[in-house]
């Protein structure tokens, strides 16, 4: 695009490699990079050295390689009547299910408390009484209300998503530029053109983030309610499993589970900058 | 003809003393570049968002070709001091995002972005990001996008003032070739007193306590750059010299008085 960037790359800056290095030749740079990997190998090698050292019994910690060699009987034969794919969906489907409904109310109800003072004023002081609130303190008083099936935990997980999703949407679209919506304005747009072609736009990376942060919260809280009541899920698998004293299995699933909260984190954080790539470039 | 005229309008806004503007009458023609210019808070600022529409007079009325203006619209596109522009929007749907609020359909309008884009001298930038502009880029931008509108007049709010003097020069020369190509009336606000003489069809010469018009003056200047003449050359002419100084002197003079008092 730039002509100057061509003629820069035409001569070509001399590589690190090539860099005379003053460090010892041998030694591999510790790059950012590979230090997480190394951070990483270094957590399985001081379990595997735990686990094999003979003083643990496999009772309370089994090795890296058995918990491994588990995965393959959960994900073909399962544990407790299912394999561990339909626990995962189980708790997937629920957390989905939160999430859809959280959105479809959370986003209109945040647009409405961020333009309208009216409603900010009768809605902020109920979500910030709840919203700190720890979820599984009112579990039992919607097991009360729902009973223990499905229906309980979506409503759950629907509350944990809801607060985080209208917190940071009320945010975004209250603090959209007045020289925008002014511009705008002068260009002739009607008060419907204006929330849909400025303020939810502008709202959009902040009602991500949102969803980030709902989600993250809400796969913790369900994880927590299947524990308590369920009879499929990843929650009700590590906990059942710990009554068996199977702790392989209580491993696998807690790794699991923590795998499925950093793919969340990581699609979410791709899907915010494929969405609103202009938000990481403040003007 | 398009004209955008005050009528002995006054602005207070709650809790201050002085009124932001008392009494100020003004006449934008069809052909005029006007331009007010003040110390900061002499109530230029709230001139320009009465002739928008962004607010309404306590007193006196705002008309526009004879009818009273009582909201923003389509007919005074405003251009910001940092733009306002959309950064979710490439170049060239922001110059068409006016023509889109009018529901005219996608290719006439990109149509049109483009030849406007040509006009403020940045075609080559249609297909990039906002992010991607420096700041005199990002103005043409925002010139394009009241431009392409179907605006009558275009109203700036110190729109060169975010510039390097450089790039502030440039645009300068590049308003008064819009302005003309154009056939639009523009009401400019700026700090800047050369700006004002350079551009300026009729000037308002604005103080504070409270805000009014203590001067009108028809430089003349931008009639013969128009006419082929340098931008130094008439920076630089006694006449131009000799005008700034009594501006500035009237400036002073007022806040002696005022301090004084």
């Amino acid at each position: 695009m730039n002509p100057l960037d061509t003629t820069f790359e035409a001569a070509p800056a001399p590589s690190p490699e090539e860099l005379p290095d003053s460090t010892d030749q041998a030694a591999p740079r510790l790059t950012p990079a590979r230090l997480r990997v190394l951070s990483l190998l270094a957590f399985v090698g001081l379990w595997w050295l735990l686990a094999h050292s003979g003083k643990i019994p496999p009772l309370f910690l089994p090795g890296p390689e058995a918990v491994l060699a588990k995965l393959g009987v959960l994900a073909t034969v399962g544990f407790m009547d299912a394999t561990l794919w339909q626990h995962l969906g189980a708790s997937l489907a629920r957390i989905l299910l939160g999430l859809a409904l959280a959105v479809l109310i959370g986003i209109p109800l945040g647009v409405l408390m961020g333009r309208v003072d009216v409603a900010r004023a009768l809605l902020d002081p109920l979500v910030e009484a709840w919203r700190p609130v720890p979820p599984l303190a009112y579990l039992p008083l919607i097991v009360i209300w729902f009973g223990i099936g499905e229906l309980s935990k979506v409503i759950l997980i629907t509350l944990q998503i809801l607060a985080a999703v209208l917190i940071a949407t009320a945010h975004g679209v209250r603090h959209v530029s007045p020289e925008r919506l002014r511009a705008a304005e002068s260009l002739g747009a009607s008060r419907r053109q204006l929330l849909w072609h400025v303020v939810l736009p502008e709202a959009l990376p902040d009602i991500v983030t949102g969803i980030r942060i709902g989600l993250g919260t809400g796969w913790s809280t369900l994880v927590a309610a299947e524990l308590v009541a369920a009879t499929r899920g990843l929650g009700f698998m590590v906990q059942s499993a710990a009554q068996f004293l199977a702790t392989d299995v209580v491993v696998l699933g807690i790794l699991v589970i923590a795998l499925v909260a950093f793919a969340l984190e990581l699609g979410l954080r791709a899907l915010q900058q494929h969405l609103a790539p202009w938000a990481l470039h403040k003007n | 003809m398009a004209t955008l005229a005050t009528e002995h309008v006054s602005v207070s806004y709650p809790g201050q003393r002085l009124a932001a503007l008392a009494d100020v009458s003004l006449t934008i023609g069809a052909d005029d570049l006007a331009v007010a210019i003040g110390p900061s808070g002499c109530g230029k600022t709230t001139l320009l968002n009465l002739l928008a529409g962004f607010i309404r007079p306590n007193r006196g009325r705002v008309l526009f070709d004879g009818q009273p203006v009582t909201a923003p619209g389509a007919d005074r596109a405003v251009v910001f001091q940092h733009g306002a522009l959309l950064p979710w929007l490439n170049v060239r749907d922001n110059v068409a995002f006016g023509l889109r609020l009018q529901g005219v359909e996608r290719a006439a309008r990109r149509a049109r972005a483009d030849e406007v884009l040509e006009l403020v001298d940045l075609p080559q930038a249609a297909g990039r990001a906002i992010w991607q502009l420096s700041g005199g880029q990002k103005q043409r931008v925002g010139i394009a996008r009241a431009l392409a509108s179907p605006s009558r007049v275009l109203l700036m709010d110190e729109p060169f003032g975010a510039l390097d003097a450089f790039t502030r020069e440039q645009m300068q020369e590049l308003l008064l070739k819009v302005w003309a190509q154009s056939r639009r009336s523009v009401f400019l606000i700026t700090h800047d007193i050369d700006e004002a003489l350079f551009l300026a069809t009729r000037l308002y010469l604005m103080s504070p306590g409270p805000g009014r018009i203590v001067e009108e003056v028809q430089p003349g200047f931008s009639q013969r750059y128009r006419a082929g003449e340098s931008a130094r050359a008439i920076k630089s002419d006694p006449r131009f010299i000799a005008l700034r100084e009594h501006l500035l002197d009237t400036l002073f003079r007022l806040r002696r008085q005022e301090e004084a008092a």
